[in-house]
Order: C-alpha cells, then sequence, then structure tokens
C-alpha cells in the first residue's frame, strides 16, 4: 500500500513537473509579449519571436505572401531587390494584430514617398514611446533600466552587453526600379495588395516585396482601362539614356520571366527568339538595342555561339540539313556565293579556280541522270532550293532548264536541241497567270517571248 | 574582254580612318540632351581553304563601326512623355586578304563580281519620335530596320505608327529598300534573296550576265495591324511590297546578234503578307503562331505553331512545328524551282533549376516529301519518257536531330554546354562546345576558354566526312580611367580535324562607350 501511495505521490509530482515546466516554456515563449505588463522577470531569456516571417522559421502560408508570388518562386527578383541584411527583431503580428498599430504608425512616409530610394524604414526613435529607450543619440542610445523591452538585445539581433553601443549594421539596398508610393496610396491601394499581409507575420523580408505579376494586374490592361497606369515598362523599370531599360546591374542581368510573353531568356532562347521578335519586336526593343540585333544578324564577327569551332568545315552538311537558319543572317547569294566562287566550288566564277578541282557533287549517274533518287540533284533542289542558290547563279541552271529558243543547253549557240527540263511544281499552272503579270522577267530566262508556253499564262 | 573604261576603285582607308576617329572624339554637348558614341573596332586573322584543298583565301579583316545617339532631343526625359531621339551606325568593312585582280573585271580569271575591298555602310539612321498626340503617335525618319512577321527587313524612309484607344496599332510605311549596289551605302544584306545583283561598272554586258545591274532605287512600302492591350492575346498582321525598277539581263546567254537580251518594266521585287498571333496565361502557358503568304509565288512559305506548357514556375514542357519554303525575290528563276518547303517538328524542355543554373533539351524531326507526280506542265522540248514514270515518285526524307544546353552562373563567372547531334540523308553532326568564362579584379580583367569536339560527315560527299576539335583562348581587360567604358580583347582560336590539317583564327577587339 505504501508503495502504491508512493507511486501514486511520484506520479502526481512528476505530472506537476512536466505542468510546470510547460507552463514556464509557453510563458517564455511569449516574454516579450509580455513584458509590456510584467516586469523585468525574464531577463536572459531567449528572444525567439520575430526573428523569422513565421514562428520557428515555419513556411509562410502562400495567403500571407505578396499577390502575384506563388510556390517555390524563390521571392521577387534578386536583381531588382538586392539580397538583404536583417539585424533587427521584429514582430509585425505582435504591433499590428495584438497592439493595434497600423503600418503609418511606423513606416509614416509610406503613402508621400514618391521615389523607391526613400528609405521607409521607421527610425529608430520611433520605436522610443513605446520600448522606453532614447535613440536620439545614436552614439549613445539608452534604455529604461530593468527593462526587457528596452534592452538593446530586445530587437537587436546578436547583440552582446560588452558590445556596448554598437550593433549589427541593416543592409536594406535602394531597390533598382521606379516607384512612387504617394500615387498609389491615393488611388487607395493599401499596402497589402502589394505587400501581402504582412499583419500575419512577424519577421518582414524580401519575400513580402510586390511582384511583377501583380503590377502587370493593373499596369498590362488594356489602354482604355489602364488610367494613369502605364504599360511602358520604364514606368517602372530603370532606363538608359536612349530610353532602353537598364538591364544590367551590380546584382546581375534583368531577364524577362518565362510567363511574360514566352520570353523568358532560358539556355535554348537562341533557337526560340525569332518567334517572340516576329510576333511583338517592341516587347525586345523594350531592352535591346538594335545594335544588339545587327551585331549578329547582319555581323562581321562570327558569333561563336551560334556558329561554334570549325564551322567552316561543317557548314556545308548544316546548310542541306536546315538552310532555314541560314537566311536569317546571310544573304546566299552574295556572301554565299562570292566566297565559294573565291575558293573555286562553284561553277561560274574565276577560271583560273576552276582548274583541276575535283568532284564536288555525286557522280552524273546519281546527280543528274534518270531515275530520280534520293541522290539525284532535283531532289536537292525541290527541297532544299536555299543551298543550291548558295553556290550556283541562274545561267547554270538555265543552261538545261531553259528551253532551245533562248539558248538552253547550248540552243541557238551551238545549234543542239535545247533540254528545256521543266523544273515547275505541281499546281504552276494555276499560279503563272498572276506571276507572270506581277514579274515576267523569270519567265524571260528561259522562255522565248513567243513562247506558247508562256501565251498560256496571258 | 578587257574594258578600257575601267577605273579600278581607290580604297577609302585613309578618309574613312580619319572621319571614323574624328566622328569618334566628339561627345556632344554636355546639357541639352543626352549623348552616346560607341565604337568598336575587331581585326580578324584567318585562312579558308575550299573542300579541295588548293584555294587559300586569307582573311586580313578590319571591321570597324561607330555608332552615336543624340536621345530626349525635345524631352522625354521622364516615361511616357514625347521624346525625340537621333540615332546613326556606321561601318567600315575591310578586307586587306583580297587581291586587286578579284575585283578587276579586266582580269577575267580571276575576277569575281561585287567583291569590295572596304566598303563603308550606312547600318542604320534615324530620327524617332515617340508618345506624341498623348502617347498615340510615334514616327522614323531615315534609315530603319523593320522587325515583324515577315522578317527583319531594313529601308529608307519614313515609319509611321499609330496607337488607338481601341486594342489596335496601325503602322505604315513608305520608302526605298536597302540594297547593295546603290551609291546609298548600302549592303545588300536586306534584300530578297535569289538574285545576284550589285553594281557593274566596268563589266561588259556579256561579262557575269546573271549579276544583275542594281542602279535604281527599289521603292517600298508596307503597313500592318497589331493588336495593343487585349488581356491574354496578341496578333499582327503585316503587308509589304518591294518594286524592282533596273533594266537587267534576262537570257544568260548572247542572242544570235551577240547581245544579252534585257528586261526593265516597274515590278514585283517581293509581296507578303504575314501574321502572327499568341494566347498566354502567366499560370498556364502559351499557344502561338505565325503565317507568311508569298502573294507572288501564291504560297504559304512560312507557318509555325507552337505550345508551351508552364508545367511549374521553373519548368517549361514545350512543342512546335514549322514549315519553310525558300521563296525569292520575283526577278528570280528559283521562286519556281521549289517544289514543297521542309518541315520540322519538336519537342522542348526547358528549366530554370535555380537562379545559377538553367538547360533546355530539344529534339525532333525535320522532314521533306516530293511531290510525287510531275507539274501539269508536262514537257517542253524532252518529254519526260512514258517509262520514267518513276522519276517523280513520292517519298520522304527524314533528318533527327537533338540539342541540348546549359548554364551554370556565379557572381564572377560561368559555364555553359551546347551540344547538337542532327543525323538524316545528307549526312550528320554531333558534338558540342564547353565554354568557361571567368572576371578577375571586379570585372576588370575577362577571361574566356571555349573547348570544342563535333564529328560530322557529308551524305552527299561520302569522301568528306572528319573529327574536329578546337578550342579558343581569350581574354580582355577594361580600364576605366580614361572613358565611360572600354575594352581591349583578343582570342586565339585552334582548329584540328584530318581534312584541312591545323588552322588558326586571331581576333583583336577593342571597344569604346562613351555617354555624356
Amino acid at each position: 500500500m505504501n508503495a502504491e501511495r508512493g507511486a501514486a505521490v511520484l506520479l502526481v509530482a512528476c505530472v506537476a513537473a512536466v505542468a510546470v515546466a510547460l507552463a514556464g516554456t509557453t510563458e517564455r515563449a511569449h516574454a516579450e509579449e509580455a513584458t509590456a505588463q510584467a516586469p523585468d522577470k525574464t531577463v536572459g531569456a531567449p528572444l525567439v519571436h520575430g526573428l523569422a516571417p513565421m514562428p520557428g522559421g515555419a513556411p509562410v502560408p502562400q495567403a500571407y505572401r505578396p499577390p502575384g508570388s506563388y510556390a517555390g518562386d524563390r521571392g521577387p527578383s534578386h536583381v531588382i531587390f538586392p539580397a538583404q541584411k536583417l539585424t533587427i527583431r521584429f514582430n509585425h503580428k505582435r504591433h499590428v494584430r495584438e497592439l493595434g498599430m497600423s503600418c503609418v504608425t511606423c513606416h509614416d512616409q509610406a503613402k508621400t514617398s514618391r521615389k523607391s530610394s526613400d528609405s521607409l524604414l521607421p527610425p529608430a526613435k520611433r520605436c522610443d514611446g513605446c520600448h522606453l529607450t532614447d535613440h536620439r543619440d545614436l552614439d549613445a542610445v539608452t534604455g529604461a533600466p530593468g527593462e526587457l523591452i528596452a534592452q538593446c538585445r530586445f530587437c537587436h539581433v546578436g547583440y552582446q552587453p560588452e558590445h556596448g553601443n554598437r550593433v549589427a549594421r541593416q543592409v536594406v539596398p535602394k531597390p533598382n526600379l521606379r516607384f512612387n508610393h504617394a500615387v498609389h496610396a491615393a488611388r487607395n491601394i493599401a499596402c497589402q495588395q502589394c505587400h501581402g499581409t504582412v499583419q500575419n507575420l512577424e519577421l518582414a523580408t524580401r519575400d513580402q516585396l510586390p511582384r511583377m505579376r501583380r503590377c502587370l494586374d493593373c499596369h498590362d490592361k488594356p489602354e482604355a482601362a489602364r488610367g494613369e497606369a502605364k504599360s511602358a515598362c520604364t514606368t517602372c523599370h530603370l532606363s538608359e539614356a536612349d530610353g532602353v531599360m537598364k538591364t544590367s546591374f551590380a546584382t546581375g542581368r534583368l531577364e524577362p520571366p518565362s510567363w511574360l510573353r514566352n520570353a523568358g531568356h532560358d539556355a535554348d532562347w537562341l533557337e526560340r527568339h525569332k518567334r517572340v521578335a516576329a510576333d511583338d519586336s517592341q516587347l525586345c526593343a523594350n531592352c535591346h538595342h538594335e545594335d544588339e540585333c545587327v551585331d549578329c544578324h547582319d555581323g562581321r564577327v562570327r558569333p561563336r555561339n551560334v556558329h561554334p569551332n570549325d564551322w567552316i568545315s561543317m557548314h556545308a552538311v548544316a546548310a542541306r540539313q536546315n538552310n532555314p537558319s541560314c537566311t536569317s543572317c546571310h544573304q546566299i547569294q552574295s556572301f554565299c556565293v562570292s566566297c565559294h566562287q573565291r575558293v573555286g566550288v562553284t561553277l561560274s566564277g574565276p577560271t583560273s579556280n576552276l582548274a583541276g578541282r575535283g568532284q564536288f557533287h555525286p557522280p552524273k549517274s546519281e546527280w543528274t541522270d534518270p531515275p530520280r533518287t534520293r541522290s539525284h540533284h532535283a531532289w536537292e533542289a525541290q527541297r532544299n532550293l536555299n543551298a543550291c542558290v548558295s553556290c550556283h547563279v541562274e545561267r547554270d541552271c538555265a543552261v538545261c532548264h531553259a528551253t532551245a529558243a533562248v539558248g538552253g543547253r547550248g540552243g541557238r549557240i551551238g545549234g543542239s536541241i535545247g533540254q528545256g527540263s521543266n523544273p515547275h511544281p505541281a499546281g504552276f499552272r494555276a499560279r503563272c497567270r498572276t506571276a507572270l503579270r506581277k514579274n515576267a522577267r523569270p519567265c524571260l530566262v528561259c522562255h522565248d517571248p513567243q513562247d506558247s508556253k508562256l501565251a498560256e499564262c496571258r | 574582254m578587257p574594258n578600257a573604261r575601267f577605273i579600278p576603285r581607290r580604297p577609302l582607308w585613309g578618309p574613312s580612318l580619319v572621319g571614323f576617329a574624328l566622328a569618334g572624339l566628339w561627345t556632344g554637348p554636355a546639357a541639352g540632351f543626352e549623348s552616346e558614341v560607341r565604337t568598336r573596332v575587331a581585326a580578324q586573322f584567318y585562312g579558308l581553304s575550299g573542300p579541295f584543298g588548293d584555294r587559300d583565301i586569307l582573311r586580313r579583316r578590319y571591321t570597324h563601326t561607330l555608332s552615336l545617339g543624340l536621345y530626349e532631343l525635345a524631352g522625354g526625359e521622364r516615361p511616357g512623355q514625347p521624346r525625340l531621339d537621333a540615332r546613326v551606325r556606321l561601318r567600315l568593312d575591310g578586307d586587306l586578304g583580297q587581291s586587286g585582280a578579284e575585283r578587276n573585271p579586266e582580269t577575267e580569271d580571276r575576277f569575281v563580281p561585287e567583291l569590295r575591298e572596304a566598303p563603308i555602310d550606312l547600318m542604320y539612321g534615324y530620327v524617332e519620335g515617340r508618345n506624341y498626340l498623348g502617347g498615340a503617335l510615334g514616327f522614323r525618319l531615315g534609315r530603319q530596320y523593320v522587325t515583324d512577321a515577315l522578317g527583319w527587313w531594313s529601308f529608307d524612309g519614313g515609319l509611321v505608327q499609330v496607337t488607338t484607344p481601341l486594342y489596335f496599332r496601325l503602322v505604315g510605311y513608305g520608302g526605298f529598300e536597302q540594297r547593295g549596289g546603290l551609291p546609298l551605302l548600302s549592303t545588300d544584306r536586306f534584300e530578297a534573296d535569289g538574285v545576284y545583283r550589285g553594281e557593274r561598272f566596268g563589266l561588259e554586258p556579256t561579262q557575269y550576265p546573271e549579276y544583275l545591274d542594281q542602279d535604281e532605287l527599289a521603292p517600298a512600302y508596307g503597313f500592318g495591324i497589331e493588336s495593343s492591350g487585349i488581356p491574354l492575346v496578341h496578333a499582327s498582321l503585316g503587308y509589304r511590297r518591294v518594286i524592282n525598277r533596273d533594266v537587267v539581263a534576262t537570257v544568260p546567254f548572247v542572242d544570235d546578234s551577240g547581245r544579252i537580251a534585257t528586261f526593265g518594266d516597274n515590278r514585283t521585287s517581293t509581296e507578303r503578307i504575314g501574321s502572327t498571333a499568341r494566347v498566354e496565361h502567366a499560370d498556364v502557358g502559351s499557344v502561338g503562331g505565325s503565317t507568311v503568304y508569298d502573294i507572288f509565288v501564291q504560297k504559304l512559305s512560312q507557318y509555325d505553331a507552337n505550345v508551351d506548357w508552364y508545367a511549374t514556375p521553373w519548368l517549361t514542357v514545350g512543342a512546335g512545328y514549322e514549315y519553310y519554303l525558300p521563296t525569292f525575290d520575283a526577278d528570280s528563276i528559283w521562286n519556281w524551282f521549289s517544289h514543297n518547303g521542309m518541315s520540322t517538328a519538336e519537342g522542348r524542355v526547358s528549366a530554370r533549376f535555380t537562379r545559377r543554373t538553367d538547360a533546355a533539351l530539344t529534339g525532333g524531326v525535320r522532314f521533306y516529301a516530293t511531290d510525287g507526280d510531275p507539274s501539269d506542265f508536262p514537257s517542253t522540248e524532252n518529254p519526260v519518257p512514258a517509262d520514267a514514270a518513276n522519276q517523280r515518285s513520292a517519298d520522304r526524307v527524314f533528318d533527327h536531330f537533338g540539342t541540348v544546353a546549359g548554364n551554370y552562373r556565379w557572381g564572377d563567372g560561368s559555364v555553359g554546354l551546347r551540344a547538337m547531334g542532327e543525323k538524316g540523308g545528307r549526312g550528320h553532326r554531333g558534338g558540342g562546345d564547353v565554354t568557361l568564362v571567368k572576371l578577375f579584379d571586379d570585372e576588370r580583367y575577362d577571361s574566356k576558354v571555349i573547348v570544342s569536339v563535333y564529328d560530322w560527315s557529308d551524305g552527299l560527299r561520302p569522301d568528306r566526312d572528319a573529327t574536329s576539335f578546337s578550342y579558343v583562348l581569350g581574354g580582355g581587360v577594361s580600364p576605366r580611367t580614361l572613358f565611360s567604358q572600354v575594352r581591349f580583347g583578343a582570342e586565339w582560336e585552334h582548329t584540328t580535324n584530318r581534312l584541312v590539317g591545323q588552322r588558326y583564327r586571331v581576333l583583336a577587339t577593342l571597344a569604346i562607350e562613351v555617354s555624356k
């Protein structure tokens, strides 16, 4: 029985001890919140709130984050909003939700600021009224003795008594953009509409800074509904002297996000950019000078990201495989032909370059004689004429394809029968009348003006 | 036949360099408007040889560009305000590797049409106004570029753009196409392809008759309409026409009287309509496409469609289809040689894993189908024999391709990979580059290393295949004491493969940018 009584007492004692311990923990956890009413009984207790947005560093619920943010977005642009170093412990939730303060109680310039370079952080002396401190002379800050909330370490993270009057410097760089708080406030745009529900958070970090997606809710509206929210990029983004956006900063290079007109400058942007430029070239012109375009598309120094090393050896294969890419930068009847004539790979050109050259195309039995297999020149020409045109001039083709009446295959000159091989594609008859009316010159290269075939197209 | 009238062109080196240097020193007034001068010099030394290995071209190239910008000539200090700017860019494009004989038509066995030692071209030069009439009116006057669904193009003239409050914008322009051979510091880069033309000064009519004379301005005009401010949607429609006016040779053979026949009517050079459309939702993805219809050829010469799904904020998955039929200047005979275009279908995955790391993967197939039957003009002098019906049998040619690209960046450097492979009936290519860039001393010094390995073969010439190894070593210095931005750079490139042996290239650059 004694043993049972003893066990019961021990159990009660244990439960009581646990309860007391838990109560003590809870009390310490909320020490800084209770100190407004309680005397300084917890000096030395850990200060755990206001060090992160959520208690214990828990993830911030999406509903609290700025509109336009999304899970995993890694915060706002590091180029626009450079990294910060926050050395102040501050509990927004405590101040706003529990103590009834408003945003402008501390950020009093938030509704009147006209420049993004304005610091909207409250001066330290703004805290003095409640925290029983005196920050008027930052070289000799004082606090009410015995009051936890008046201790330096209560707000200044990492402060130790031996630091004296020195605290860690807070670094909040100016953002690399234009912003006029006053204009937005005047349109009754609340703080939360851009910064999220900071009142639900303890520490407010970079993550509560606005997202461009949210800005575009107003700044990308149809012109008629846009009002004063101009859509020009430089409404918010910094600009160069010539009016284009400034994109190079000490914090990095500003690039569009993928979701903005599908213009993300990802690893395959080089191949994709033509689609965006063709659809909306003004979008590109917001950031890029035409110099950047012509340096590649009309340049004189080989861009290595387009033409890798030893491109000259491979270019013939590349041109046959994917000729549309060539014409985006090269005029093949001048750029290509001139060089090919100089190295002697053309049928025309300087006679001194033609002597002793080898066979460029497959043997005649495959390349020009029937039947038309995959190695026949007709197939290559029909499929990929740009490759032919990069070496051949029209005379080379007219020799066989022109009618005898105008000299094809010797024609009038040699007296032999002209070849007149018909190169026209299926359906040409239906198109020739309009073509002849708009420009008869190509017809007259191969056909005599009196040719009956021409008459059929008149 | 030697032409006694031919007077060799005198190189413009002296006056060009002096002019560029003097212009480069001028940096505009310090107040009233902003001014900016950019100049860039590139000297390249390398050699080229033909596939037969015995025709070496020495490239001794000197390229000098000079850009001048005058900004905010009439206000525009704040976004949305009317502003007036002026921009001009000149280029001297010299090649000392050419021989004089190559430019002299009297040395017929060496002469190459259009070769010039040191041409100067006015790449662009215009005055631009923006945001006039409350933002509704914009204009440009001078040599300028147009980029739209019809491609990348340049002309001399005027462009007006009117933005309406009714969700669309109108663009109209007119002038003359920039063409080579004209006495207006022009290049032929922006004229329609398929015509070998330029200045025939000093050439007899029977010399290179297919090299067509270009001495008349080519009138051009166009207009476009583009959506403006419609949520989720952007679309555009553009039309452009260019007119040829030169008297040019037609038949490239002399007639019975020993002359070359000519043709000189005003006629279409190009006439095309292009359109684009895109629907996008920032949380979902994008669907878009474009078309180009060649009115002269009366065919859709290009169209494409693509879908991209923003699977996650950092991952995009997409697919696309593209069709391309080569079309040319209407003076060219080759519009009537093209049959079917080439089609390309591809899929892509693009990921931005972190702010420092991104990668993309594409893969697809490029294919072409013959049109099978002969045309409805079955024959001329030599009809196709009835027993040769298989000469135009329908068939398809396929190429398969894939690319991989990725980058990793850190504070003062990056490493990138670009690799590709393509295989089909016309040969194969496969390989990649690794590029390392590193900056030093707060970006005062920069360095670059590129290493490449490619293996390739020419499907139509079985003896042409090789594995190429190349590397590039480069560096630069950017002293900031004299001007706003200055950079001296140099690169050394070495390539080796079994066909060419060793090949070297040296590139030296100087870039200066001054703003006031």
